[in-house]
């Protein structure tokens, strides 16, 4: 994916950005919300989350159309274990070098599967994403496929790289290792 | 560099350094004077309070918020709780969005002046560092007269603040925009006319916009390089929807845009004075009206254990886009999970391009350019009882070594 990297001057409203999605994707994205932020002394809608969740396997084309917009900033990746899978959200926002109120937040939920905790590295076309992927590596044991630094980025030289912090199956830290502050 | 073979060799800063101000380290690969590149690992002082969160309600998550970081105490917790309002839909009276808004404003002033006083001291230039010790205590003093504290303010609360603006307190502020607008002007002319500080900063760590925009650069550090963003611009909040604020670039000022450490510094002590505008327009439009959305904390509790969703809020911090992002579950009264990400963690990803080809000399002034904040980038975590026992010493231990001690001195 090759766009220059610069922010677009040029927003679009969040209801275009879906239909974008929605004309390349399908039903394959599913729009899970898209919400109103409103603030001030008039209570105005000063600026628009988007929620989309999307199979793995149509993530990178996602990000795709992504780009074609503007370039996205990406803020962090948050995730949580959920039982059978794994939760990751990508949070990234379109249009914020655009004016003022124009600013779409759009975050990407993906569920992975435990047995096949990969997703493809984004730091080919977002180098910034780099710590983000080394946090989820560490704490919630997801593979990035293709990202040039595996190395432990919070966590301890000496830790042991079996556990993963934030999970909470038999990856996850015992109980003996957790020390409760008094 | 010896004659024959190319050699470079590595040299460490941190995790404990004079020209840091916290701990994280920073590998430098250096041929002779010039640094080729770096490598850096943090974690130093990762404290693990995402994973504490999870066995906490969200009010008691706001006091483990504020003590993330010392100086955006403030700015976490806003992220903090607007994360929470947008997953339990919770809307914050008007005048509490007034006065988040003048917290935010006033913490920006604080850091920022901190920032350029420990930015002189960082090249030697001491006078000016004083300088702006010196004027930072004013802010903190208004900031004691209208929370009682210096740091950590304890003024934001889920659904509105704390602590009202009172007469007196909007006097301490009015007189606090004169002090700034009248005793500023000194640090203004050390940032755009002396020759040695410009001698030290220009062309020294420099981040072209491009690199600001695919390593996600943000706040001022973003803005030095030539990008026109600011959140409080492009999705105003609080009462930022009400007062127009436009990010500050340098081409605007100074006719170019270089993306170095002085253009960092010229943002960053030209935010100071469209704070203080914004905390005067604040003060004029302050509407009146409840402090507090729910203020029976019991009802604010339950209707917390009632909202389900995912919550994301991304806000202008002092040193760019903060942002929480919060998960409730119906009928769970604690946090299920919650991710902080503090500016210093997206800036720190361009680091390698602000130093390549440096000097070393510079490198204390490149690390402090983008104002980092570590406590603040590394949260999480578990400690290991196993090395615990051994060669970290516990609380208790700490106590009781402690007393031991004063007995000794006392002679008994």
């Amino acid at each position: 994916m090759s766009r220059k990297a610069e922010y677009t001057d040029k927003a679009m409203a969040p209801e275009a950005v879906v239909s974008a999605i929605r004309e390349r994707l399908g039903d394959a994205v599913e729009v899970v919300e898209l919400k109103d932020r409103k603030a001030g002394s008039n209570d105005a809608v000063c600026f628009h989350d988007l929620w989309l969740r999307c199979p793995k396997d149509k993530f990178l084309e996602l990000l795709d159309i992504l780009f074609e917009l503007d370039f996205p900033l990406f803020h962090v990746m948050s995730g949580n274990d959920e039982g059978e899978a794994v939760l990751l959200n990508y949070h990234f926002s379109l249009f914020q070098g655009s004016g003022r109120g124009s600013r779409l937040g759009v975050a990407v939920s993906v569920y992975l599967p435990k047995d096949d905790l990969a997703m493809p590295s984004i730091q080919d076309r977002i180098p910034g994403a780099e710590y983000s992927e080394r946090e989820m590596r560490e704490m919630l044991g997801i593979n990035f496929m293709g990202m040039p630094d595996e190395s432990l980025v919070f966590l301890p030289e000496d830790w042991d790289e079996r556990v993963k912090p934030w999970r909470r199956d038999e990856a996850g830290p015992k109980p003996e290792q957790i020390r409760e502050l008094s | 560099m010896a004659v024959g073979e190319a050699k470079t060799y590595k040299i460490p800063i941190g995790p404990v350094h004079v020209g840091l101000k916290e701990p994280i380290t920073t590998w430098l690969e250096v041929d002779g004077e010039r640094i080729v590149d770096i490598k850096v690992r943090p974690g130093a002082i990762h404290r693990g309070i995402e994973f504490m969160a999870r066995e906490r309600n969200p009010i008691q998550v706001i006091y483990l918020a504020e003590r993330i970081c010392g100086i955006c105490s403030f700015a976490h917790i806003e992220s903090f709780v607007r994360a929470v309002e947008d997953a339990a839909s919770i809307s914050v009276p008007k005048r509490a969005q007034y006065i988040r808004t003048i917290m935010l404003e006033l913490e920006r002033v604080h850091s920022h002046i901190l920032w350029a006083g420990v930015a002189c001291y960082t090249f030697g230039y001491d006078s000016a560092f004083n300088l702006g010790l010196l004027l930072r205590e004013k802010v903190m003093d208004v900031l004691e007269a209208m929370s009682g504290n210096r740091v950590n303010y304890g003024v934001g609360t889920i659904g509105g603040v704390r602590r009202d603006i009172t007469p007196e307190v909007a006097a301490a502020l009015e007189d606090l925009i004169d002090y700034y607008r009248r005793e500023f002007a000194a640090f203004y002319e050390v940032a755009t006319e002396d020759p040695i500080t410009k001698a030290r900063m220009r062309h020294v760590g420099t981040l072209p916009p491009e690199d600001a925009v695919r390593y996600c650069a943000v706040g001022p550090t973003a803005r030095a390089s030539g990008l026109r963003v600011d959140l409080r611009w492009s999705s105003p909040y609080e009462a930022y929807a009400d007062i127009e604020v436009t990010p500050i670039v340098p081409q605007d000022y100074m006719g170019e845009v270089y993306g170095d450490v002085f253009d960092r510094f010229l943002v960053r002590v030209l935010e100071v004075y469209q704070s203080l505008d914004i905390i005067e327009k604040a003060l004029l439009g302050l509407p009146k009206g409840p402090l507090m959305a729910e203020p029976k904390l019991p009802k604010l509790l339950a209707l917390l254990k009632a909202a389900d969703g995912v919550g994301w809020s991304s806000i202008e911090a002092p040193r760019g886009d903060d942002a929480h992002v919060i998960k409730l579950t119906k009928g769970d009264e604690n946090v299920t999970w919650w991710k902080v990400r503090a500016p210093t963690y997206a800036n720190i990803v361009s680091w390698p391009i602000m130093f390549r080809g440096q000097e070393i000399a510079d490198a204390p002034l490149i690390v402090n350019s983008i104002d980092p904040c570590i406590s603040c980038m590394e949260r999480a975590l578990v400690v290991d009882k196993k090395s615990g026992s051994s060669e970290v010493l516990t609380k208790e231990e700490l106590l009781k070594r402690s007393r031991e001690k004063t007995r000794r001195l006392m002679g008994r």
